[in-house]
């Protein structure tokens, strides 16, 4: 998503002014999923929950490499925060069928949490590694993957299931022919709805009601407006001076 | 420079405005010229002085005194360009425009964008993000670029196919004559759409490169920002095949935003400089195909019939991007490729020859290839018919035959139909060659255009025409 | 009388040290326990137990911790499992963490296992009229301040690191220690886990950056620079000019071409301020200039302004860190 306007007569964030497109950190774990296809000849379905018009996004997946393509949709998820959406989510994984691997972006570029990943590996009760930078190996198995944690990078070898979040780092995203997006333009999104994951839920309801969290209120912080105060070579003492109080001040001394 | 003139443009524009310290003076006496063609560019001449004026009414002022006191003035932007257009040749008055830097108005009923002239393409597209549906389309490669330099260049760059180049733009502007009158074109407001009073003074100043007058405020031309966008990337084996594939396209009626040319070593060498990397993965010689269309059908039905028409010139592979930032990234990496090889290469002339002639230029090409043994990789506008002809350096110096081979890029280009220069102008670098282009009488009427606007000769002397 | 609920601080204990966003937490959690009428409380998971009188000095009421060699690695299912088995019986208000890494990682599983809210990423926190607590994050690009509420308990966050001041230290602060037991210390699905490096740095995340630009004569002099930036913790940066001309690498570079950072405080070192380099770095909180060009653009941008010489200034300054 490029631009989202806030519309600050009313304001909330004008929603429409943003696009469909697929979020750049997804396309990371597309990438690393069309990656293991080629090594292992595994099937890819991809899987959103969003309004109708994010079929759009689903077929760039499968113009990618995305064998299946299944859109999580109703009216009963709008206002969903993370736990709404991560249970919501878990329910239509479980629904869909068996699976391995989950790969997930390492976040949205819109809320920016990084919570749905581990979220929804809680709801399904199976591992997770965030931050996953690099697929070390990989075999019908067993996977081993690097993560950066606790300042430091680590490996880590799990059996499946497993739900991953990747950073941009793992990959270059490839982008996909022209004839692949043009034959994807006309594939066949599935659709789920409320009523076909209700069995799998976890929590009681969906979407507001189900969320915990709300938005209270939304305040439009100041621009940064710099007043440059410009100190000439006779005034350097002060200057430092001041430095020294803009590091106090920001807590930024070291110990 | 003598302190009396030093004083006497303190008083003009303030102490704090006049520089004179000779490691700035220098470097405002550079250009991009310097960082990229390091071994042809001319080297200032020392002794100039910088000078930041506030304003028109400032620059009016100065260039009044340079006239009274015969002082040479240079107009400086963002020394983007690539000519030796802004290199002192003689002790000057260096121009710095910079203070210039304030959007104005963004009109949407007249859909225009008033700014001053040191506003960078940067600062104009990051002022556009915040408008839903209108935008600037030309991208000359370095966002740094000023939109009074750009004015006065006539630049074109990128995404010129669709809606031309900066001469197409402008809808009026504010200058500074030479002779220190300010005067508006486009009407006072700078709005006008049409205007066919008399001479057109203000296209004669696009592309004057700074020796009739300095611009120091631009309207632009906006556009409705379309919904479908997506870029092509073509992949082919051979040159030949991928320039005839040019007009082939075009011909159908297709009018993409940009249809440029590039080259496996240099994209990729350029993707690399700036950590990304080039999508394709087939293909030596590439096009770039940028389509904004209404709708995304519409984007799809043309994007098919480039694929048929590519693939009967035996292209390799055609990729789509659609999303913003991907196609940011290609046009990103497309923009970097000139700074990522300029160790690399002595000079690059821009010549620009008739669409149709792509092929039979390129053929020349490698016949100068062959005679002189070496390699010339390309980079080009394709779609408007522009290449930059690339010489390399021969063990990292200048090779002997380096005068001969040029000339032989120029006046071949210009025997087809074609010009010396599509887009960087002639600034000093490519004065000798304007006599290729232009009889004796035709670059007397120059001349003369230029007595009319700046008697004394102090505005940029010495650069885009030849003086007798 | 019921006993006191509690604001808990989930402590990250890694690199064989409590995180410091540990104690910038319990400097915010006691102003906001005293605002909701709570107590403070921390929980650590560490291989081996330690001196816990730095969490009491600097605020908290009790430590609870759990002492066994698996928590020697970051395994957020092992975490989880033994935290959540404390929660469930725990009266727990508040739960804060830092956004570290980890901590965005561990904190989501938790909330999820407890079905409760979780905010991501507050810039700040409060309490309101009726004892809830707000968090404050940015949201859409920075545009915006959000702020978030639960209905449920506990109230979760995560918060950024630097965002809140350490306090200082009351040694004379009396508190509980209480050690926990580890209910589960075996995760079958994990193979193996094992440290490979200590993470490189990325200008990209450093809070405070020394940049240099031409006005740095040559490589060797970014030495200079680099004392200072050590000096403060920060990271070494360059304008693209420096880089070009090859006096510095191109993974210093801010700017268009290079890396965009956001630090808490930005030293441009004899930069003039070219658009290429402002785009990099004009969202940085502070921005202190130097150069000796009173009419550098860079002047317009900077908070502060120096026109000297920086060859003068950065072995002042160093000296006056150094006191």
């Amino acid at each position: 998503m490029d631009k989202v306007l806030f519309d600050s007569e009313k304001g909330r964030i004008d929603r429409k002014s943003a696009g469909v497109e697929v979020n750049p950190f997804d396309l990371n774990a597309l990438e690393t999923a069309v990656a293991i296809k080629e090594q292992t000849g595994a099937e890819i379905s991809v899987l959103s929950m969003g309004p109708n018009r994010a079929e759009e996004a689903l077929k760039e997946a499968v113009a990618r490499g995305a064998d299946n393509a299944y859109l999580l949709s109703d009216q009963k998820f709008a206002g969903a925060d993370t736990i709404a959406t991560s249970a919501s989510l878990a329910a239509a994984v479980e629904t869909i069928g068996a699976y391995d691997l989950i790969i997930a972006g390492e976040m949205s570029v819109d809320g920016d949490t990084a919570q749905v990943g581990p979220q929804t590996a809680e709801f399904l009760n199976i591992n997770h590694a965030a931050y996953v930078s690099e697929l070390i190996s990989l075999n019908e198995s067993e996977i081993t993957i690097k993560t950066s944690l606790w300042q430091a990078n680590y490996s880590k070898s799990f059996s499946y299931p497993l739900l991953i979040t990747v950073t941009k780092d793992i990959n270059t995203p490839r982008l996909p022919s022209f004839k692949a997006k043009l034959k994807a333009r006309k594939a066949e999104v599935k659709n789920l709805t409320l009523a076909d994951i209700k069995e799998k839920l976890k929590i009681d309801k969906v979407g507001f009601k189900g969320s915990p969290t709300w938005v209270d209120n939304i305040v439009v912080p100041a621009e940064i407006s710099r007043k440059t105060k410009v100190f000439s070579e006779e005034e350097k003492e002060s200057a430092y001076h001041k430095i020294k109080e803009i590091l106090i001040e920001k807590n930024l001394m070291e110990d | 420079m003598k302190q009396v003139v030093i004083n006497d443009l303190k008083k003009i524009v303030g102490d704090k405005w006049v520089d004179q310290n000779p490691e700035r003076v220098l470097s405002y006496s550079r250009e991009s010229t310097n960082d990229n063609y390091t071994l042809v560019a001319p080297e200032p001449i020392e002794g100039s002085v910088v000078v930041k004026a506030a304003d028109a009414e400032e620059i009016s002022q100065i260039l009044k005194y340079a006239n009274q006191e015969k002082i040479n003035v240079i107009a400086r932007g963002a020394g983007t360009a690539l000519s030796a257009n802004t290199i002192p040749a003689q002790e000057s008055i260096i121009l710095s425009l910079e203070r210039l830097n304030k959007i104005l108005e963004l009109d949407e009923e007249n859909m225009l964008l008033k700014c001053e002239a040191a506003v960078s393409l940067g600062d104009l597209n990051e002022r556009l993000k915040s408008n839903d549906h209108l935008y600037f389309p030309l991208h000359p490669g370095d966002e740094g670029a000023q939109v009074g330099g750009m004015a006065s260049m006539n630049a074109g760059g990128v995404r010129a196919v669709k809606h031309g180049i900066m001469r197409n733009q402008v809808l009026g502007m504010e200058v500074v004559l030479p002779t220190g009158e300010i005067v508006h074109y486009g009407g006072s407001e700078g709005k006008l759409l049409k205007n066919n009073a008399g001479y057109d003074l203000m296209q004669l100043m696009i592309g004057s490169e700074g020796t009739l007058g300095i611009i120091t405020e631009v309207s632009l031309k906006l556009y409705p920002e379309p919904k479908a966008n997506g870029t092509l990337i073509v992949a082919f084996a051979s040159r030949e095949d991928a320039f005839a594939a040019v007009p082939a396209i075009l011909k159908k009626g297709i009018i993409p935003m940009a249809l440029e040319y590039v080259e496996k070593d240099e994209i990729e060498l350029a993707a690399a400089d700036i950590g990304k990397k080039w999508p394709a993965q087939n293909g030596e010689y590439f096009l770039m195909i940028m389509l904004s269309e209404a709708e995304e059908d519409d984007l799809f039905e043309i994007g098919a019939q480039i694929d048929q028409i590519t693939a009967e010139h035996n292209a390799v592979d055609m990729l789509i991007a659609q999303t913003t930032a991907e196609r940011k990234d290609i046009l990103e990496i497309r923009s970097h490729i000139l700074p990522a090889i300029s160790d690399k290469i002595i000079d690059s002339p821009d010549v620009t020859v008739p669409r149709s002639k792509l092929c039979e230029y390129l053929n020349i090409l490698n016949e100068l290839e062959e005679k002189y043994n070496t390699r010339c990789p390309v980079v080009a506008h394709a779609g408007d018919g522009n290449l930059h002809v690339i010489i390399l350096k021969e063990a990292g110096s200048k090779p002997d035959y380096y005068e001969s081979l040029k000339k032989d890029i120029y006046q071949n280009a210009v025997d087809i139909g074609g010009t010396i220069t599509g887009e960087h102008g002639v600034g000093e670098m490519r004065l000798e060659y304007l006599k290729m282009m232009y009889s004796e009488r035709e670059l007397e009427i120059m001349e003369k255009i230029k007595d009319a606007f700046d008697p004394n000769d102090i505005l940029n002397s010495g650069k885009s025409i030849i003086r007798k | 009388m019921a006993a006191k609920k509690e604001l808990l601080i989930l402590a990250e204990y890694s690199q064989n040290k409590i995180h410091p966003v540990v104690f910038e937490l319990l400097n915010k959690g006691q102003k906001l326990a005293e605002k909701a009428d709570l107590n403070l409380s921390v929980l650590l998971l560490l291989p081996k137990k330690i001196d816990f009188s730095e969490l009491i000095a600097h605020g908290a009421d009790k430590v609870y911790y759990m002492e066994d060699p698996v928590f020697a690695n970051p395994d957020e299912f092992i975490y989880k499992e033994n935290i959540l088995s404390f929660l469930a019986k725990a009266q727990i208000e508040i739960v804060l963490t830092g956004a570290t890494n980890f901590g965005r990682s561990l904190a989501p599983r938790i909330a999820a296992g407890l079905k409760t809210g979780l905010t991501a990423d507050c810039t700040a926190l409060d309490i309101d009229e009726a004892g809830n607590l707000i968090q404050i994050r940015p949201a859409f690009s920075e545009n915006i301040l959000a702020h978030i509420k639960s209905d449920s308990r506990p109230q979760m966050a995560t918060i950024r690191y630097q965002e809140f001041k350490k306090g200082t230290a009351d040694r004379s602060r009396q508190g509980e220690i209480i050690a926990l037991e580890t209910k589960i210390k075996d995760n079958p699905n994990l193979k193996d886990i094992k440290k490979l490096s200590d993470r490189e740095i990325n200008i990209a995340e450093a809070d405070i950056i020394v940049a240099g630009g031409s006005g740095v004569k040559n490589g060797e002099d970014f030495k200079l620079l680099k004392e200072l930036a050590d000096l403060l913790g920060g990271q070494l940066a360059a304008s693209r000019d420096v880089v070009d001309a090859g006096l510095i690498a191109k993974e210093y570079q801010v700017g268009y071409s290079g890396q965009r950072v956001k630090p808490k405080l930005y030293f441009a070192f004899g930069i003039s301020g070219a658009p290429q380099h402002l785009a990099g770095m004009k969202e940085a909180e502070t921005i202190v200039a130097v150069n000796t060009d009173p009419s550098a653009p860079i002047f317009n941008l900077a908070d502060y302004g120096i026109v000297a010489d920086l060859y003068q200034v950065i072995p002042e300054l160093i000296e006056m860190l150094k006191n």
